[in-house]
């Protein structure tokens, strides 16, 4: 099953806007990576909760909005996240949680998604499932919790090859660029010597499937850095980390939305536009 | 105690497929069965708390039941965030076992004592159980009760703590003149509550095995029978078993006066063993003995 990155978006705009929510910039961030990995996990036995199906972790819970607006679009989560996006009485929290359909388990304190996603990928090789995958998505300003290393040093030492970490790097931390916060570049090489395979790719759909096709196939542990755009899609919310917090009003959503349906119609081949 | 409840576990592995151990690099010469009989549910995940506790809750994910080991002192404060978010909060069956409770590790300082690592887990008000075996029977017949309710709980181990009798109740009562006052306390206390018991046995004394929640432990008909009550504990009692009997007490109306020995801090000085720091907070034999006296009111 293959979703449209720009309608996610656009889904992902008007949960945010009428619930005048923050989380703008990383929630359009992780898309690109959210709608590559549902793309290639099998969703018949994630809907069915079988006990060998794939798994996808959100460890950067912040872009909850992203995640809901996915799982909708792939038919994971039955209702619909712009009715109940942190609504009064909803679980659809800002921060993932696994009251909602779809979500593996709640995440928003950093650092916490990736050791449970590696407990999770060594019970499920303990367990014989070992066609499961295992997916974590962290951010690059969440690898400065220390966590994060004390589960990566566990998934290379019983290789898990059944676990790939997707780093959502778009640059920004909370309220700086990741490099001036804590510079972890080259992020690459860092993993590599961690003894991870690593795949460094530009942050849209096409280059994050191909690089994870291309990780499956191999026998380690394993690390995709998608270098993506915090407000990634939204013009005048690009690489902006007050986006981090702001939220749209009725001028800026309007323009939000102008901006994805421009993406739609660029993505659209000419000889169809009438 | 330590041994009553891994030596449980283990044989209970043999059947119970789903149980899981994990270790953060402590227990040696207790752990390693554990992974020779079981190499596929055992875990060393070194010294990386915080990591023990995610894989942990990974693991439920996967249908897994982990027992998590270590020493208290690191198991909770370093990994509370990860017990609160990654556990509690999704109600998973995860058993946390702690040794080295309260001063057992005494001569090694205060980075090795924990004084406040119940009530701390206690307070996060999500919903864990917490258990702190004085007899042997209990400790052994916790591990199935543990599985059986398939939610999060905490064991706190304690190094000397074992009763005469064994009872496998969550609290075990020694009765006393109801004008002497009654000593409660609960894992390595026990053995000091029960020498003065011995010297003094108009002194009843009452010792729990669960610890929170103790309201529905049903406490009153006993401490009812008192005016007065100590509550003598190596943790601190702000957040322990006498805060807890403090609020029952007022809410119903129970008219025993609640006394506390406990300590107030983290000492800087050390002691080779906890009779050492029992000396310091008032919670020696010698103490309580004069402190029991049915003349003397704290």
């Amino acid at each position: 099953m293959m979703v449209s990155p720009t309608d996610v978006r656009r889904t992902t705009i008007e949960m945010l806007y009428r619930a005048r929510a923050s989380h703008l910039g990383p929630s359009m961030s992780v898309i690109d990576i959210l709608c590559a990995v549902y793309g290639l996990v099998d969703l018949p036995r994630i809907r069915a909760s079988a006990a060998g199906r794939d798994r996808v972790f959100l460890s950067k819970g912040h872009a909850a909005a992203g995640l809901y607006a996915t799982l909708w679009h792939f038919d994971l989560l039955d209702i619909d996240p712009r009715q109940h996006y942190c609504r009064d009485g909803s679980v659809l929290a800002g921060h993932a949680s696994h009251a909602v359909q779809g979500v593996e388990h709640s995440t928003g304190a950093l650092g916490h998604g990736l050791p449970v996603a590696a407990g999770c990928a060594y019970g499920l090789r303990s367990k014989g499932f070992n066609d499961a995958r295992v997916y974590v998505v962290v951010g690059d300003g969440e690898l400065q919790e220390g966590s994060n290393w004390e589960g990566l040093m566990f998934a290379r030492h019983h290789n898990l090859s059944n676990l790939t970490v997707i780093v959502d790097a778009n640059g920004i931390s909370s309220i700086r660029p990741t490099r001036e916060v804590i510079d972890l570049e080259p992020m690459g090489r860092v993993f590599a010597g961690l003894g991870f395979a690593v795949e460094e790719v530009k942050g849209d759909y096409a280059a994050i499937d191909t690089a994870l096709r291309k990780l499956h196939a191999l026998s380690q542990p394993s690390v995709l850095i998608a270098r993506t755009t915090k407000g990634q899609g939204i013009p005048f919310a690009e690489n902006q980390p007050i986006w981090h917090y702001r939220s749209l009003d009725d001028t800026l959503f309007a323009e939000a939305l102008a901006a994805l349906d421009r993406a739609t119609k660029d993505a659209v081949p000419e000889e169809i536009i009438p | 105690m330590r041994a009553s409840i891994l030596d449980t576990l283990f044989a209970t592995m043999a059947q119970d497929e789903r149980i899981f151990f994990l270790t953060a690099d402590m227990g040696i010469y207790l752990v390693e069965r554990f992974e020779q009989a079981y190499p596929k549910r055992f875990l060393n995940v070194g010294i990386a708390e915080q990591n023990m506790i995610g894989v942990a809750a990974g693991l439920v994910n996967a249908g897994f039941r982990p027992f998590a080991y270590t020493i208290s002192n690191f198991l909770i404060h370093r990994a509370l965030e990860q017990i609160r978010n990654d556990i509690l909060l999704h109600q998973y069956p995860v058993v946390l076992l702690g040794t080295s409770a309260g001063w057992d590790n005494a001569p090694l300082g205060p980075t090795h004592h924990i004084l406040d690592d119940w009530g701390t887990l206690a307070a996060l008000g999500s919903g864990i159980d917490i258990y702190c075996p004085s007899s042997k029977n209990y400790a052994a017949a916790l591990v199935p009760r543990l599985i059986a309710g398939g939610r999060p709980a905490y064991v706190r181990i304690a190094k000397s703590s074992a009763l005469p009798e064994s009872p496998e109740g969550d609290f075990f009562h020694l009765e006393g003149d109801p004008a002497a006052p009654l000593l409660i306390g609960y894992g390595t206390t026990t053995v000091t509550l029960l020498e003065v018991h011995e010297q003094r046995p108009e002194t009843g004394v009452l010792i729990l095995q669960k610890l929170s929640p103790c309201d529905c432990l049903d406490l009153g008909p006993i401490l009812t029978q008192y005016s007065r009550a100590i509550v003598v504990e190596d943790h601190f009692a702000h957040s322990g078993i006498h805060a807890a009997l403090c609020r029952q007490a007022m809410q119903k109306g129970w008219p025993v006066k609640l006394e506390s020995a406990a300590p107030t801090h983290y000492s800087l000085t050390v002691s080779p063993n906890e009779n050492g720091y029992f000396g310091r907070f008032g919670m020696s034999v010698e103490a309580l003995r004069e402190r029991a006296a049915p003349n003397v009111i704290s």
